[in-house]
């Protein structure tokens, strides 16, 4: 059927006793004898295409009553993989010392080659893997704080981010550059959008401010998708923009991206560029790469986790930062044999996500009578659609609390934004539903979201009904 | 989840015992507990239905049960350490992680001035190496100085430890530096012993030294844990070493004081500033699965008589007399005496074996993997100027590696054997070499006791094949008189340490 290993057991039980008859099964192929190669012993089948009831199959452990709309947070993973993962940590779990001195690094090392390759990098130590985008921005913006008590930046000296930045990239923002004597500038986009004009008009201003009174910009981080509300940004123009302004360092935040988007180093030319591969790239949690472009201005990163391996390259430390499970940052093999399984692979899946989700956007919107909150050519496999303002969403806590309200009374999956009316606003829509779309999405999740909010609209619910 | 004590007799059974650990490579001698623990398969099928409770719909266990679930564990740890207030337990991955959140705190501080340039952190000599590294990132990098304490090793008694630091402090403070913090292990690493904690840092105290921070990351499990017995300002020990959890976690003990709201964790996300404990708890989508097995770990413990207590002081007895087995059996000693040994000990090997420098141990540490099913740390150990006079300038009497062998419940006596035969089995080896290049075997005493084993050479060409090649070069290095020619197949010619 897939490409199982004898290890594949169904994902939904485990007992103890499997964990042996794993185990042993592991013996009697021999494992013990494998020395340096990463993968475990099965044979390599030609990939066939991908049927549906394989794919069901694939995500049969997502819980079936979920219209699960909302792949942008968590991610998914397919049962193969996980099965993948199971068994690098059963490796591990058999013999650790011969797992750690044999095949730990050859295994990262191959996972940052596949990645290298993904993204069009010139060379494979500009490629480091972490554990998702939050460990990478604190790796970027440590460094920053070092410059500034190193005397290599003065006080004073700016970093400019996006009034959309993530939350926990504002914290690490905070930490790191504002708590050592950097000053912090937003760039506020207008939300809804109508095209990328707007974004770069807005940015060139927070440049402008940046630079002001003689200071040097040192540092600007950029989305390349932002998390809610949920845009694509033209990284590619505001790197520009900021490589002509003499911005020091540009950190592109692209969390969604691979998956979602085309990524490529050469094309959007930042310094820092991080992706989580959990979210669209079907890998277990949790895994993502940290790109930092070689320059001739050597870029002191370092881990903030420190171990055996400082001063080795930040590559090779972030590869240990003491005992640990890593086993999902080993699958990436197997994630490219389970992509080649889609027509047209992972571009292919983008793209056709991207298509279902502008699709299933504008159904929703035609039903409720709202809007998208971006044209189409800015959403990537998420859309942001407009809910009725007849709910009557108020505030961040209604937002939330209507979340929790689909969750747990209509089994619908999906974050919500609330965006503050402009002054002079006629009955305003005021939330906006980020919805994804995956390979395991049906048009009846969207049915299913379509049809509880006509509900609440039909019953004259509002947030207010809301308990705290 | 059941928290009181079993109150019934029906304890884990050896059937039992052996299906829990069925899953480690059964041909392989795992007398190496200490390095990456070990985990039995009910406790990872736990976290299997954690893993897969996520996976199923993330959203409603991130919302509705994560942050539960970590109290609930940290609730469970602050029992077991004796600690005041679950506010002062956070749960990280590791005791790497918890040194770079007390060292980046020094680091902020020499960096906004609240520490001079040049104050200085006290570490022990043989300090995790991974420490050592953090040290020099946070603290050396931001203008501190550090201060070694070296330790005497082997050892007669806590006594020279206790000495030996009260010394090394004295001088680390002369030059009037102020002693912003002492980092001291509970059970240093290699070598391995019990280190008296309680007093050290009381004699901290008494020195004025601002904190304190006990590296115990072999600690639980496997001696007893108080922290307000031990009285430091900030304690980390491993989970999945001898507690029995699946990789990675760790708690990490922070005082409560004026300086804890100040305490961050290095990845900074959406719960900066409400306190390390709450900071810990999501630094962004991972999977924190086996930071949530603490309780069902603690039912797997009440399946052994004495619970944790009695599986420690059993792991003890079992791992002092397995090496007291294998000295005999080599002639050799242990590093320390029984009561400074936790669940390892440290045994010495054969002098034969020539083992002269940190490479060596490393290389006969691989060969007994791959050749022997063996698995166990090895320590290379310089002998002092004093040692080699006692010996009469016979350095090849000298006992320079020292195995850390660890005991816990799923190591059989047949693993040690394996062990004790594997290194007889190279020392006859090698004895069969030296005769070969025209050797005369003789009797040598070491420390008094006869012990077969000793060769003389008259001169001859020594050929060595892999392992075989370094006691080669070893010879014809120190007794050039004797060797002629030196063959070396599969490894290339390299020097012996200049230690040796």
């Amino acid at each position: 059927m897939f490409l199982s290993r004898s290890l594949h057991e169904p994902l939904s039980a485990t007992t103890s006793s499997s964990l042996s008859s794993m185990a042993s099964h592991h013996h009697q192929n021999g494992d013990s004898t494998v020395t340096t190669t990463h993968s475990p012993p099965s044979k390599k089948l030609k990939p066939t295409p991908i049927t549906p009831s394989e794919l069901l199959a694939e995500f049969s452990h997502h819980q079936p009553s979920t219209a699960r709309i909302n792949n942008g947070s968590f991610g998914s993973c397919p049962a193969s993989i996980i099965s993948a993962q199971r068994n690098y940590q059963l490796q591990y779990l058999e013999q650790p010392d011969d797992f750690y001195f044999n095949r730990l690094k050859p295994s990262i090392l191959k996972t940052r080659s596949i990645i290298k390759d993904l993204i069009n990098a010139d060379h494979v130590d500009e490629i480091s893997v972490v554990d998702n985008a939050t460990t990478a921005a604190a790796i970027v913006l440590q460094h920053i704080t070092w410059s500034f008590f190193e005397s290599k930046f003065d006080k004073g000296d700016t970093a400019v981010m996006l009034h959309y930045a993530y939350g926990a990239v504002k914290k690490s923002v905070q930490a790191y550059v504002t708590r050592a004597g950097g000053e912090v500038i937003e760039v506020k986009l207008p939300f809804p959008l109508k095209s990328n004009d707007e974004i770069i008009t807005e940015f060139k201003k927070a440049l402008e401010k940046g630079k002001s009174n003689g200071r040097k910009i040192r540092l600007a981080v950029i989305d390349h998708v932002t998390s809610m509300p949920c845009v694509v940004i033209p990284v590619k123009e505001l790197v520009k923009i900021c490589r002509d302004e003499g911005v020091d360092r540009i950190f592109v935040d692209a969390a969604h991206a691979i998956g979602c988007t085309e990524v490529d180093m050469q094309d959007i030319g930042a310094d820092f560029y991080t992706s989580n591969l959990h979210k669209w790239f079907f890998c277990p949690p949790s895994v993502a790469f940290l790109y930092c472009r070689k320059t001739d201005k050597v870029a002191d990163l370092h881990h903030p986790v420190v171990s055996h391996e400082y001063g080795n390259g930040l590559a090779v430390e972030s590869a240990w930062i003491g005992t640990r499970d890593y086993s999902a940052q080993l699958v990436l093999p197997e994630v490219m044999d389970f992509l080649s399984r889609f027509e047209g692979g992972i571009d292919g899946i983008r793209k056709r996500n991207h298509e279902r989700v502008v699709e299933m956007g504008e159904m929703l919107a035609e039903a409720w009578g709202t809007h998208l909150g971006s044209p189409p050519e800015m959403c990537a496999s998420l859309a942001m659609v407009g809910m009725p303002a007849c709910l009557g969403i108020s505030s961040d806590s209604d937002a939330l609390k209507l979340r929790t309200h689909l969750r747990e009374c209509f089994g619908v999956e999906v974050p919500i934004y609330y965006r503050a009316p402009n002054d002079g606003e006629f009955n305003p829509i005021t939330g906006y539903a980020r919805i994804s779309h995956q390979v395991y999405n049906t048009t009846e999740d969207y049915y299913k979201f379509r049809d509880a909010v006509n509900k609440l609209v039909n019953d004259a619910f509002t947030c207010t009904l809301l308990s705290d | 989840m059941a928290t009181q004590r079993n109150q019934n007799s029906s304890f884990i059974t050896e059937p039992q015992l052996r299906e829990e650990f069925a899953h480690h490579q059964p041909l392989v001698a795992r007398i190496n507990n200490g390095s990456f623990g070990s985990c039995p398969a009910s406790i990872i099928a736990a976290q299997r239905r954690w893993q897969l409770k996520f996976l199923q719909q993330p959203d409603d266990f991130f919302v509705n049960h994560l942050q539960s679930r970590i109290l609930h564990s940290r609730t469970l740890i602050k029992h077991l350490i004796n600690a005041d207030d679950v506010d002062e337990v956070s749960i990280v991955d590791n005791a790497t992680t918890a040194a770079a959140i007390v060292l980046q705190h020094v680091g902020w501080a020499f960096a906004e001035g609240r520490f001079q340039k040049g104050d200085a952190v006290v570490m022990l000599h043989c300090a995790f190496q991974a420490v050592k590294k953090s040290i020099e990132a946070y603290v050396t990098r931001a203008g501190g100085s550090v201060v070694v304490v070296h330790l005497p090793f082997p050892l007669s008694s806590t006594e020279e430890i206790v000495v030996a630091f009260r010394k090394g402090l004295a001088r680390g403070k002369a030059n009037g530096s102020k002693v912003r913090l002492a980092i001291i292990d509970h059970i240093t690493s290699m070598p391995c012993v019990v280190i008296p904690v309680r007093e050290l840092v009381r004699i901290c105290r008494e020195e004025g030294v601002d904190q304190v921070f006990v590296d115990a990351a072999h600690a639980i499990g496997s001696v007893h844990v108080d922290v307000k017995d031990i009285v430091a300002d900030f304690y980390v020990s491993n989970l999945h070493k001898w507690f029995f959890c699946p990789p990675s976690v760790a708690f990490l003990h922070c005082q409560k004081s004026p300086v804890m709201p100040d305490l961050h964790h290095p990845v900074v996300s959406h719960e900066y500033g409400n306190g390390l404990a709450i900071e810990s708890a999501w630094i962004g989508t991972r999977d924190y699965s086996s930071q949530l097995v603490v309780p069902e770990v603690l039912d797997f413990i009440d399946r052994f008589e004495g619970g944790i207590e009695g599986i420690r002081k059993r792991n003890h007895g079992a791992v002092v007399q397995m090496a007291e087995m294998l000295a005999k059996a080599w002639g050799t000693n242990l590093g320390s005496p029984p009561d400074m040994c936790p669940s390892m000990a440290m045994v010495g090997l054969p002098a034969s074996l020539g083992i002269s420098s940190d490479a060596d141990a490393s290389k006969l540490r691989t060969h007994l993997r791959d050749h022997f099913g063996v698995e166990v740390p090895l320590h290379y150990q310089a002998p002092k100027e004093n040692e080699i006079e006692a010996e009469n300038g016979d350095r090849d009497s000298l006992i320079t590696g020292y195995a850390r062998i660890s005991h816990q419940v799923y190591n059989t006596v047949d693993d040690y054997r394996k062990f004790r035969d594997a290194i007889n089995q190279l020392v006859q080896d090698m004895i069969k070499v030296l005769q070969r290049m025209g050797c005369r075997p003789i009797n040598k005493t070491h420390k008094g006791q006869n012990h077969e084993g000793g060769v003389k050479i008259d001169s001859s060409k020594a050929v060595g094949k892999d392992f075989g090649a370094w006691p080669v070069f070893l010879l014809a290095r120190l007794l050039p008189e004797r060797v002629t020619g030196v063959v070396t197949l599969g490894v290339p010619y390299s020097p012996p340490s200049p230690n040796t």
